[in-house]
């Protein structure tokens, strides 16, 4: 093949590949553009509190550096957000190898283990809300039956967060162990029997071959949680609305509050494209992580 | 040191017990969701905690009868189905265009839609779907789900294309096969079980979502998930009612996971070590 | 209260009612006067609206005009109201609306069309506009206008067990010292039972604190301050608070309805401070017909001031027939409807469907309706709709007292420190223009 031969095939085949990510790249911008553009536009107006719309400059961004409850809010939000990717992964993982070494169990039963995040959040949070009543719910019924002392769960502010993060955990837990099911399930398994006929043991197999091989499935994994933790809302919303107090503030919560409860669209656009900024911030620093580990 | 079968009988006795206790964990307040479903709704926070009861169907027959279940039910299936082919269709050329060439940005601007909280948008879409008449449309619901749909089907189809060895498809370009030809006759059967995974996950998150349903549908377009809400209201709380909503929700994701499944552990079969 | 505000909150609604009941012009009231056209209703889907809507096809017969109605539950119909609104859309012709919470804010921001004149020249002989609550009308009038008819009439009640008060040999509480008192008791003679509960979780406590501020004397502004620092202020933060955390279920500080009529039905609360509109959840299964009797919140130091608060029905600004969509309105808050409304249950606005002897019978058919409505009549004679901050900023003044209780239930801050706190914020929310 001739050199202009190559360079024409190579040109080719850039225009093939941008064409083939067009179509998601136009929808994309199409459908977000003029929502952010508005937002930011919205975050630069005041509506005072009577709903009435006048220019504010950036009062509404100096007001956010002096609220303390959106400095707060921030803090849960990534209180919330560590302990919840931490918990989700690591289980998940887990979850996942036990699933990827049950090659017996029936469809119907594998399908009943990642069922939690097919429940819509909004419901799993009534039903916690329910089983996690500290005079009605069961678990404390359970806890007592067992001996143990009951607890306040969502009422009480010091365990509010743990409690939170554990319900998010029940919820997406599976679904991290399904991203990483597929991970594992794409592995080549040459890697596998080249280790046993090393005899390797089954933790060392694991620690030295699948891990790494499996990190850019894992980041994917945490990049797709960090998207939805650090925008924390459903369960929340359902179960304390902030509370107690505002132990369990999260900026998404507050945001809305501010929005749609208090009627002040100006400063809750603020909010939001701040946690926006967060959230974009935290995805890009992933993204650098995947290229860094993908293989 | 013991010999092999006793240490494998034991690590398979190990992986069982893990077994066990995950199902537990995992699907005891579903199965309590479900039971609960079928008590008279006083009793659903009834303490202690009811476990025989007489089972009704009370709560099913209530939805039928105070709500346009079915029709929501429908809603929410067009709106479902729409935004994850949608997802699909742009999703899976983009997901491998990213992959073939490591250039990451178009899967991140696709997320981008994501990062922003989805309050962000209600305003703004719903100023532009009025713009065009489209309010209380199939149209303007399926396409903000798909903004949900699509970077659901890119990222986890991305690791899925990066596992591909890249010889594979350098081969099939020393035969000449154009990219796209590659990506539909190669690559695309070499990750079914991954569009699997991602046309669930799209459909999961699609059908569960209802914050776009509530100010873009009307009293026609509703979807379920939207209408839940209604029987957790001041006055008008129906636990059990809400139960059986609940159950009748996350019946379709979970029916469609349990027929992929099979698909999936044939996958499986496939592509990994025996034993 | 300066002389100003005081025109604007007394003496103008009470004009505004006045004119009201000038002699309508009935003779050229036709209700076919709008067949054919498409009112949108975006609804509120409490047991108001379900019951009101039952009599959907009533409406379309009698008018010719076709209802769409468009439901949801309070905080998402809220949601998709803000959306509206602020897209100046007129998708929306009429809507409910809780005066006593939002009703200054909509007011101020225009999205009520004023339905004064409405009311009192578009209407039909039988719909005797001054035969509604003259508390509730008053309460919807903004600056003169009138933005709302009222649908219902509610308000926190006080459900207790008649056989756990006999058990310990409790009298039916007459004052607030002696709730507290009978709760020691209960406390004591049946450790089982949850004594008191009332509404804890944040935004929810406003509607239950007002009663208890107001029957101690206590208001919230003093000379155009907060006043939660004044000696009733802080008696009201110290036994609201104490009553939760002394006698309240653990975790009480997430409860608001669902949970207190959960754990009032299933008899493991002797007391429960909670809305009227609750009654049929409370009572649900049975178990609890029997052994509950209901009031009003035992006086305080000033007497009984209950909280009474009603949904209203209003014309959004940005309807495009804003004509036919008060046709709509005026048929939902007829007489003949609100009492066929009643007889699900609904307790009426009106004093004369109160008294209907139909109604009555329906009443009559259980103890716990009659003692309910017995209740319902004090709400409405003495009843004041102020829950939180008679200011704009009412939403987000309810954050603030609830963060006080809050702070008070679990113990983190002194009753001195917590009204100082939630005072420094409501300041800046009365100061704010």
């Amino acid at each position: 093949m001739s050199d202009a031969a190559a360079t024409m095939a190579q040109g080719r085949q850039r225009l093939e590949l941008s064409a083939l990510s067009a179509p998601a790249v136009i929808f994309t911008v199409a459908m977000i553009a003029f929502p952010v553009v508005y937002t930011i536009w919205l975050g630069f107006q005041s509506f005072s509190n009577t709903g009435k719309q006048s220019f504010a400059g950036l009062a509404n961004y100096s007001k956010l550096i002096s609220d303390n409850e959106f400095w707060h809010g921030l803090w849960v939000t990534i209180a919330l957000y560590v302990l919840s990717l931490v918990l989700q992964l690591v289980f998940g993982i887990w979850l996942a190898l036990i699933l990827f070494h049950a090659k017996r169990l029936p469809g119907i039963v594998r399908s009943l283990f990642i069922s939690p995040f097919m429940m819509p959040p909004v419901v799993a949070g009534m039903m916690w809300l329910v089983i996690l009543d500290p005079s009605l719910g069961a678990a404390n019924y359970i806890l007592q039956s067992l001996g143990l002392p009951p607890s306040e769960w969502l009422a009480s502010p010091t365990w509010v967060i743990p409690t939170v993060a554990l319900i998010d955990s029940w919820q997406w837990t599976p679904y991290v162990a399904l991203i990483v099911l597929g991970g594992l399930q794409s592995l080549p398994s040459s890697v596998y029997e080249a280790a046993q006929i090393d005899g390797a043991s089954a933790f060392k197999t694991f620690q030295r071959i699948t891990l790494p091989l499996l990190l850019p499935t894992i980041v994917t994994a945490a990049i797709l949680r960090s998207v939805d933790l650090l925008r924390f809302f459903d369960i929340i919303y359902i179960t304390t609305q902030g509370g107690p107090g505002n132990a369990s503030n999260t900026l998404n919560i507050y945001g809305f509050r501010v929005g749609f409860e208090f009627f002040n669209i100006g400063y809750a656009s603020a909010l939001m494209l701040t946690l926006t900024a967060i959230v974009l911030g935290a995805v890009l620093a992933f993204n650098r992580l995947r290229g860094a580990v993908a293989w | 040191m013991m010999d092999a079968p006793t240490t494998d009988r034991w690590i398979r006795c190990l992986n069982l017990l893990q077994l066990v206790l995950a199902g537990i964990i995992i699907m005891t307040p579903t199965v309590w969701m479900v039971l609960s479903s079928f008590k008279p709704s006083f009793e659903v926070t009834a303490y202690p905690p009811t476990l025989i009861f007489s089972p009704t169907m009370e709560n099913y027959l209530q939805l039928t009868r105070t709500t346009p279940f079915v029709s929501y039910a429908v809603n929410s299936l067009i709106v479902t189905i729409g935004s994850t082919a949608l997802g699909l269709l742009f999703g899976v050329p983009a997901a491998f265009a990213v992959s073939w060439t490591r250039i990451s940005w178009p899967a991140i601007l696709t997320l981008a839609a994501r990062m922003a909280p989805g309050t962000l948008f209600l305003l703004p879409w719903y100023v532009m779907f009025r713009q065009v008449g489209m309010i209380g449309s199939y149209t303007a619901l399926i396409l903000s789900h798909a903004v949900i749909t699509l970077p659901i089907v890119i990222w986890v189809l991305l690791p899925s294309f990066d596992s591909i060895p890249r010889s594979v498809f350098e081969a099939a370009q020393v035969d000449g096969c154009s990219v796209t030809r590659i990506l539909w006759r190669i690559a695309l059967p070499l990750v079914a079980s991954g569009v699997a995974v991602a046309a669930i996950l799209a459909f999961v998150f699609s059908w569960n979502y209802f914050l776009f349903a509530l100010v873009l549908s009307n009293g026609d377009t509703k979807t379920l998930i939207a209408a839940a809400f209604n029987f957790i209201g001041e006055g008008s709380t129906q636990w059990g009612a809400l139960m059986a909503a609940a159950t009748l929700i996350a019946l379709p994701p979970l029916i469609l996971a349990a027929l992929v499944q099979r698909w999936l552990v044939s996958g499986l079969t496939l592509g990994a070590v025996k034993g | 209260m300066n002389a100003r505000m005081f025109a604007v909150r007394v003496a103008l609604p009470v004009l505004a009612v006045a004119a009201i009941s000038v002699e309508a012009h009935a003779a050229d009231f036709d209700w076919k006067k709008f067949q054919g056209k498409t009112v949108t209703f975006l609804a509120n889907n409490n047991p108001v609206a379900q019951a009101l809507l039952t009599y959907k096809d009533d409406f379309e017969k009698l008018t010719g005009m076709t209802l769409k109605v468009d439901g949801y539950q309070e905080q998402q119909m809220r949601q998709r109201l803000v959306t509206v609104m602020n897209a100046h859309s007129d998708e929306v012709d009429v809507f409910m609306t809780l005066p006593s919470r939002e009703g200054e804010q909509f007011s101020a921001a225009g999205w009520y069309a004023d339905l004064t004149a409405m009311a009192r020249n578009d209407v039909a002989k039988e719909y005797d506009p001054a035969g509604l609550s003259q508390a509730l009308l008053k309460a919807a009038t903004f600056g003169g206008k009138l933005t709302s008819m009222p649908m219902n009439i509610e308000g926190p009640i006080f459900y207790y067990r008649t056989d756990i008060f006999k058990k310990c040999g409790i009298e039916k509480p007459a004052t607030i010292k002696d709730v507290e008192a009978a709760a020691a008791k209960i406390k004591a003679c049946d450790s089982s039972v949850t004594p008191f509960v009332s509404r804890g979780l944040k935004p929810a406590i406003a509607y239950t604190f007002s009663n208890v501020l107001h029957n101690i004397g206590g208001s919230y502004i003093a000379n155009g301050k907060s006043n939660l620092c004044s000696a009733k202020g802080k008696e009201a933060l110290d036994t609201y608070s104490r009553l939760l955390r002394d006698f309240g279920p653990p975790g009480v500080v997430n409860y608001s309805f669902q949970q207190i009529s959960a754990l009032y039905r299933s008899g493991r609360a002797a007391m429960s401070f909670e809305s009227s509109n609750e009654l049929r959840t409370a009572m649900e299964g049975g178990a609890r017909l029997k052994d509950t009797a209901l009031m009003p919140f035992p006086a305080g130091e000033a007497g009984q001031v209950p909280t009474v608060i009603g949904w209203g029905l209003t014309v959004s600004s940005h309807s495009k027939q804003p004509d036919a969509a008060w046709y709509f309105v005026q048929w939902a808050t007829s007489p003949a409807v609100q009492k066929k409304m009643a007889l699900q249950g609904i307790a009426p606005p009106r004093p004369s469907v109160a008294n209907d002897p139909e109604y009555r019978k329906w009443i009559d058919e259980e103890p716990v309706r009659k003692e309910w409505q017995a209740a319902l009549d004090v709400l409405a004679t003495k009843g004041s709709s102020e829950v939180g901050y008679p200011i704009v900023a009412n939403p987000e003044s309810r954050e603030f007292i609830g963060q006080a209780v809050q702070d008070m239930i679990l113990k983190q801050k002194s009753v001195d420190q917590a009204c100082a706190d939630a005072d420094k914020a409501l300041d800046a929310l009365i100061a704010q223009k």
